[in-house]
């Protein structure tokens, strides 16, 4: 079992609580032991890095000190958005080193301890897409998605700007549909898998936001998908919690099911609806529209019933 | 891989297949026409493209100048990402035997082939005011010297060749196309962030129009895309931090940053039951009464009451009061990317936000140090 740091960041904490609950019932099985942070407040979600800056990098600057004092190697992150305001940070902070010696310094004063850099900030969709952590979830995923159709949204910020998060290739990217097919699921191809949900304007320029996250329902729904999985909770929120908008400015009601990335492997994990709770906590329940979706196109490749969504 | 190690330039050729998306905007007629070529092994994509004119169809159009990535005019899309045709090799590809589907730039009108209409491009450029507005009509009689530190502040931004790279891919332009995008805003911040400019209040207020700074999404499309390390979406992100500085924060968007910095200071996490009277106010807030509650029952609102509070929140309140007092705030304390490294330390002390001196007839400008 690898230790590592855990941060929740906002999301997780409060408004998709499901997303905590799936990432801790998921992760012993992938090898991963989580410890959770205390001490750490928001990452600033791109927006404090916005309105003052330097304050966003002693905040980063502050959770990944945290995150070193656990003695972790790695920060594990289950928000897109954690991702890339942590890693910006980190990469300043690694790579400048007056830098990192007057925020270190700051921290301290402050009763933070130091930061020396020896973090690396890392998504549960990266420790789960190759190495060790891949190998378990191929073992530990044998209840299988049955031959679900299943549509990979990245979002952005776990690929652009890519000097930053640079995992895979932003264009092509892979470890999505890795995932589907180990758990047994059929990845869908669609276009704006790589594209912007809307989230970060969904408040000043809903509008322009609806705009965006059509995009990727509406081509997943042609594509077939019986439901799209993402890495981060803000697209989430923004495809699942907003569909009802849409329908509303459109006309268009394609109920579509939107899963964390945890929940997905959790199915096929044969997680407790328990540790999952989606049809709780999520605005469209998963039942009704995968059995609809599954009954439009006739028979599932194999006997849906292990699937109870 | 053997591909992976190109051959000494001009030592041989490759022969390589290529898809090309046609276009008569005339007729409406579309068509992906696809080309065999022989082509030296150093040749880029627009040295391709000049070979399928030259030998093989002389009806194809695109638009090219320089050829080494400073013109500007050969920007379109390669397998759906935008690139300058001239900075593309195309021998890695040629010995994958993959074959390149070649169309126009987004976000813009096609006139033909891979030629874009850039005036709606320009028409933006030109909106952002891209002159330099130093407050003073006399005809100087000795240059003026801006220091190498002063310049640093735009180096970045200073480099764009507007090709339109950035703007094909920006996801909001293609759900607002008023949105005055990355390429005009990253001008913008050339010209806010200029010591010689003393216009930078009136600039601001005019980028925090509707279709202005608070309209982008964030998709880091425009940075990842650029060909010259603009980092448009940097750019953006400096002139928020000074229009919130200036105190230019009527925009929603302006509001909804803010509320972030006060939920990190007061609860350590953010407040998000808050955020939407905060960012959007209260009547417009009651509006949304019915699709709050939606969310409330599937328990995506969290009570405000108590608060979520993070535990030794009082660090990060303590934090910021220490940041302010250091005075990094607006632009000068966005750090990104390998050139701006250290710009921070270095600008500080040339005092960048400093006006530029006025000038005095008959008296030396300042030397320029560096």
């Amino acid at each position: 079992m690898r230790r590592v740091a855990y941060y929740k960041g906002c999301l997780a904490s409060l408004s998709a609580k499901e997303l905590d609950t799936s990432t801790q019932a998921l992760a012993p099985r992938v090898g991963l032991e989580l410890i959770e942070l205390e001490s750490v407040t928001c990452c600033g979600a791109g927006d404090i890095h916005e309105a003052e800056p330097d304050y966003y990098l002693h905040l980063n600057a502050r959770i990944l000190a945290y995150a070193e004092a656990t003695g972790a190697d790695t920060l594990l992150t289950v928000c897109n958005v954690c991702t890339l305001n942590l890693r910006q940070a980190n990469w300043q902070l690694k790579n400048d080193e007056a830098l990192r010696e007057r925020v270190s310094t700051n921290l301290q004063r402050v009763g933070v301890p130091p930061y020396n850099a020896t973090v690396e900030v890392r998504h549960l969709l990266w420790e789960i897409a190759e190495g060790e952590g891949y190998e378990l979830l191929k073992a530990t995923a044998h209840r299988g998605l049955k031959g679900l159709r299943i549509a990979p949204f990245y979002g952005c910020q776990i690929l652009r700007p890519s000097k930053i998060l640079g995992f895979e290739d932003p264009d092509r990217p892979w470890s999505l549909e890795r995932i589907i097919e180990a758990c047994g699921g059929e990845a869908i191809d669609y276009p704006a898998k790589v594209k912007c949900c809307g989230f970060p304007i969904i408040q000043a320029r809903e509008e322009t936001a609806l705009g965006e996250l059509i995009q990727p329902i509406e081509q997943a729904k042609d594509a077939g998908a019986d439901a799209i999985v993402t890495p981060c909770p803000l697209c989430h929120l923004s495809l699942d919690a907003w569909q009802s908008k849409l329908r509303a400015a459109t006309g268009k009601d394609f109920r579509m099911p939107i899963l964390h990335l945890s929940q997905l492997v959790g199915v096929a994990a044969g997680l407790e609806e328990s540790e999952l709770k989606f049809p709780l906590r999520h605005l469209l329940t998963i039942g009704g529209a995968v059995s609809g979706a599954a009954a439009s196109r006739g028979p599932a490749p194999e006997p849906s019933s292990g699937v109870e969504l | 891989m053997a591909h992976a190690i190109a051959p000494v330039p001009g030592s041989t050729t490759m022969e390589l297949a290529l898809k090309i998306w046609r276009y008569n905007a005339e007729t409406g007629a579309k068509e992906l026409r696809r080309y065999e070529v022989e082509a030296p092994d150093w040749a880029t994509l627009l040295d391709v493209l000049d070979i399928v004119k030259d030998k093989h169809d002389g009806t194809l159009a695109y638009r090219k100048s320089c050829r080494m990535m400073i013109c500007g005019s050969c920007g379109m899309r390669m397998d759906g990402a935008a690139v300058l045709a001239c900075k593309t090799r195309m021998w890695d590809i040629a010995q994958s035997g993959h074959e390149p589907v070649i169309s126009p730039m987004g976000n813009l009108p096609v006139v033909k082939d891979l030629v874009v209409d850039m005036s709606p491009f320009w028409g933006k450029i030109r909106a952002v005011k891209p002159w330099l507005e130093p407050g003073y009509d006399e005809v100087a009689e000795k240059e003026r010297i801006v220091s190498q530190q002063q310049m640093n502040v735009i180096h970045k931004e200073a480099l764009c060749i507007m090709c339109g790279c950035c703007v094909s891919e920006c996801n909001s332009m293609e759900s607002d196309p008023e949105f005055l995008g990355p390429a005009a805003l990253a001008k913008g911040f050339r010209f806010v962030g200029d010591a010689r400019d003393q216009t930078a209040p009136e600039r601001l207020s005019d980028l925090n129009s509707e279709h202005g700074i608070w309209d982008c999404t964030r998709c880091y499309f425009c940075n990842e895309r650029c060909p010259k390390g603009v980092d448009p979406r940097d750019a953006i992100a400096k002139l928020g931090a000074e229009s919130i500085k200036e105190g230019i924060d009527h925009d929603m968007g302006a509001k909804h940053a803010k509320w972030f910095v006060t939920s990190a200071k007061t609860t350590g996490w953010l407040r998000e039951t808050e955020l939407v009277p905060k960012t959007q106010g209260i009547v417009s807030a009651i509006k949304q009464t019915k699709f709050a509650l939606g969310l409330a029952k599937r328990g995506k609102v969290p009570p405000p009451v108590p608060p979520h509070v993070a535990d030794r929140v009082k660090e990060s309140r303590a934090l910021y009061n220490l940041v302010k007092e250091q005075g990094r705030d607006g632009a000068l304390g966005i750090v990104q990317g390998e050139h701006a490294l250290g710009r921070i330390e270095f600008t500080e002390e040339a005092g960048v936000r400093e006006l530029a001196p006025e000038l005095q007839p008959g008296v030396e400008p300042p030397h320029a140090e560096g």
